[in-house]
């Protein structure tokens, strides 16, 4: 099988592609959830890109404007990938098992690079102090979505952080960067592509835990369904932020938040 | 069994102090060491899997086997880094147990070489990358430690502590070991045994009794512990003895 990520290391994923969530379950697990098939994906697409994006690659004339709403995106993308740094950091030590275990230490590594291509990037487009303008044009509802998602973890809830960080905020993350991959500059569309190849190992890899924990432990549907109905408006208030962000129309809005829900849908967590 | 106990706890260490540490650079660096812990804890798993290990069998294995002082001086450092303890949870697993692994890894490596050449090569991986975990905890720790000297008391006694619990950990496992020492022996002698004689740290590894490789271990690794603790502005304490 090829790696989900190296196969859409362009940025052009074909139809023809399977999915992580597509695949069974013993495959899934034997293929997924080792170092080596990490490396193999991310080798791909960092190869000769140091801060996600090839050097050679020259840089856009950006106007005033549209220069500093990519830095406001960018910050709060780096909210919400501090916030999967921080949260799958700790779930390592929350993993049930060996593959589980090797999985989550792989995340660790992707949401550090990353925050720290974001970081980059925002530096490269003439911010002084990246840090410090994450803090100060960081949306609410991210923000409070990192504290609840960190709180998960700190209570040891593995089932519930997996459902908080690898499905909900790597579906956000996943379909509002995979949009904006289409609509940025060169140099930011190329880094997003790279990020959206990790998301969706990410992501799968949620959706497959959580399902293979759903057929065993039916009873627990009805907590993660009443965790999503509580953090439905901290997910899709980010999602409106990162809309205005992104310049987008209203009329464009439903079609992008149709992914998160059919994200949930998958797992029947639609409540 | 005993390198997946370490590995293991190094792991939980490294990806606990991600969310500890006080700046992106250092959260990037422990970022990448949690990845490097978990090749190193995937390998060594696949080792024992290799050795006839079923994988249904894999926890309650390590549970039987890992050793008890192994797994106290890893409580010791783990409960640094749930303590939220970001600079003691540096030293003891930048310095301390990276220290002891490299120094360990060493040893197997060299024992290894000749005998089962494809285990060498694993560690000489390993060994790589625990030279650059020790270089982040010297460099890293070294200002954070003179910014706040007053934590140097209790990161002593954490040293003093570990270095007990691994001083014990190898006392139990070179104990009994030797009968696959004598083993081993005999092996290289029948493949040629004057190309496998191998000089560690001036010892003859291939002559050495079981008490002498030990002796040389432990005094390499609390040298190393003295010189990297010196460096960082911490004082080297000496552990009690076994008994």
């Amino acid at each position: 099988m090829t790696p989900t990520g190296t196969a859409s290391n362009q940025g052009d994923t074909t139809d023809t592609e399977a999915e992580p969530h597509q695949l069974d379950e013993e495959t899934f697990y034997g293929e997924v959830r080792s170092f080596s098939f990490w490396f193999e994906a991310v080798e791909g697409y960092l190869e000769g890109r140091p801060y996600g994006y090839d050097p050679a690659m020259p840089e856009e004339q950006l106007d005033q404007q549209h220069r500093e709403r990519i830095v406001t995106t960018l910050c709060n993308y780096c909210v919400g990938e501090a916030a999967a740094l921080e949260a799958a950091s700790g779930m390592v030590r929350l993993a049930p098992n060996h593959n589980s275990r090797i999985f989550m230490a792989t995340q660790v590594a992707d949401e550090a690079r990353h925050l720290e291509v974001f970081l980059h990037r925002i530096g490269q487009l003439g911010v002084q102090d990246p840090e410090a303008e994450v803090q100060r044009l960081a949306h609410p509802n991210i923000v409070a979505f990192k504290a609840r998602l960190l709180e998960l973890v700190d209570d040891g809830d593995w089932d519930a952080s997996v459902f908080a960080l690898n499905v909900l905020l790597e579906t956000l993350e996943f379909t509002v960067f995979r949009y904006h991959a289409r609509t940025a500059d060169a140099i930011t569309s190329q880094i997003l592509d790279g990020v959206v190849s990790d998301e969706r190992r990410h992501l799968g890899f949620g959706e497959n835990t959580l399902g293979h924990h759903l057929v065993a432990h039916p009873d627990d549907r009805a907590r993660l369904t009443e965790m999503k109905s509580q953090l439905d408006t901290l997910v899709l208030g980010a999602f409106e932020g990162a809309y205005d962000d992104l310049g987008l129309h209203r009329d464009q809005r439903p079609q992008l938040g149709r992914d998160y829900l059919e994200a949930v849908e998958r797992l029947g967590l639609l409540g | 069994m005993q390198l997946v106990a370490g590995e293991r706890c190094a792991l939980a260490a490294s990806s606990g102090l991600v969310n500890l540490a006080p700046d992106y650079p250092s959260k990037h660096f422990l970022a990448t060491q949690t990845l490097d812990e978990a090749r190193h804890v995937e390998i060594f798993t696949q080792r024992l899997f290799d050795l006839g290990v079923a994988k249904e069998d894999l926890e309650s294995t390590i549970d039987r086997y890992a050793n008890p002082n192994l797994v106290k001086f890893a409580e010791v450092l783990l409960e640094k880094v749930s303590d939220g303890d970001f600079i003691a949870g540096v030293v003891g697993q930048n310095i301390v147990l990276e220290g002891m692994a490299f120094t360990v890894f060493e040893l197997l490596e060299a024992t290894s070489r000749d005998l089962n050449p494809k285990f060498a090569q694993t560690l000489s991986g390993t060994i790589a990358d625990e030279r650059r975990h020790v270089g982040f905890g010297e460099n890293r720790i070294g200002s954070l430690i003179s910014e706040h000297p007053e934590k140097k008391p209790e990161i002593e006694k954490m040293q003093q502590e570990m270095s007990y619990y691994m001083l014990a950990t190898f006392a139990d496992v070179f104990s009994a070991s030797g009968e696959s020492i004598d083993e081993g022996r005999k092996l290289a002698a029948q493949q040629g045994a004057d190309s496998l004689s191998t000089e560690w740290h001036g010892a003859d590894l291939e002559t050495a009794t079981i008490e002498e490789i030990e002796g040389v271990l432990a005094d390499t690794v609390l040298g190393e512990f003295k010189n990297r603790l010196g460096r960082i502005g911490i004082e080297y304490q000496s552990p009690s003895v076994p008994a």
